[in-house]
């Protein structure tokens, strides 16, 4: 269960994210994200990809399922990374662009204060449009925020 | 095709200080991803990153040497992959001496003096490296 208060760093304040898999031979391998949505149940999360390499990516998940997201909001550093297991995909749906817009336009104004005039094309082009929506179940989530808490486990609570 | 060295039009996107992202896999099959702060050329096979924290990311490399980071390379509508494996951590000595100023100058920038601490630098040779176009991108007003 993804806790009230992430739900709302996800859905309100959360402007970068990066996924994580790996393959049959451990080796592991990255993908860019574009957008993210919680599920209604706030057990699952929809990880919205652009066409970089969908097929290393999909190989991946349907080997073994695991899948690490990392989300930051950039500029204050305020991370979490999720983990889990892939339940299915399919491809990225009108509403899926609508989500990735809006995340566009809360990374462009988050940055823009430090950036020179003229930046801003480069940073709509770092959110690709989604070509693949995958969904997951949230199985552990852990702070990332760096400083020396990062790697607490949140989800479900470290035992003291 | 990936190369196995890294080209000359890679340096800016490392010297440049923009965040990068980094997966790694424990050897129980669990990846582990997460935003990394520096990623220092040390020659056209090896990068150095940065150890900070005694973070999973350090425990799952030491444990299963392959590691994937992506260099983000905002103003070029680009970004590229490399394929890494660990081989030694360094505490001292000319890379480590550059990484903690660079570290230093990046904590400074970005709000987060006192933080950032850098405890070794890990070298990693390049297995793999590769350049990603993005789409161009029309925003809506």
């Amino acid at each position: 269960m993804i806790p009230g208060k992430l739900v709302r760093f996800l859905e309100q304040h959360a402007n970068v994210a990066f996924a994580g898999v790996r393959d049959r031979d451990l080796v592991p391998f990255g993908h860019r994200v574009s957008g993210w949505h919680v599920g209604p149940d706030h057990r699952t999360l929809t990880v919205l990809v652009p066409q970089d390499s969908p097929s290393r990516l999909l190989e991946s998940l349907q080997h073994n399922g695991e899948l690490a997201i990392t989300l930051e909001e950039f500029p204050s550093h305020e991370t979490y990374q999720f983990k889990g297991r892939y339940l299915r995909h399919r491809a990225a749906a009108d509403g899926d662009f609508e989500i990735v817009e809006r995340f566009r336009r809360r990374w462009v104004k988050s940055l823009r204060p430090l950036l020179p005039d003229g930046a801003e094309d480069a940073l709509n082009g770092f959110f690709s449009p989604p070509s693949l929506a995958i969904d997951f179940e949230v199985l552990e989530i852990y702070l990332q925020t760096p400083g020396p808490g990062a790697g607490t486990r949140l989800v479900p609570p470290m035992e003291r | 095709m990936p190369l196995t060295r890294l080209p000359s039009d890679i340096r800016p996107v490392l010297d440049n200080g923009t965040p990068a992202a980094m997966v790694t896999c424990s050897a129980d099959g669990k990846p582990n991803a997460t935003v990394i702060s520096q990623v220092y050329y040390v020659d056209e096979t090896h990068v150095a990153l940065s150890f900070q924290f005694f973070s999973k990311t350090i425990r799952n490399v030491r444990e299963n040497p392959r590691a994937f980071v992506t260099v983000f390379d905002i103003g070029g509508q680009a970004h590229w992959e490399l394929e890494l494996q660990f081989e030694r951590s360094e505490t001292e000595g000319p890379i480590f001496d550059a990484m903690d100023m660079q570290i230093e100058a990046i904590a400074s920038m970005t709000g987060m003096s006192g933080i950032f601490k850098l405890r070794a630098a890990d070298i990693y040779r390049v297995l793999s490296v590769h350049q990603v176009q993005h789409p161009a991108v029309t925003a809506s007003p």
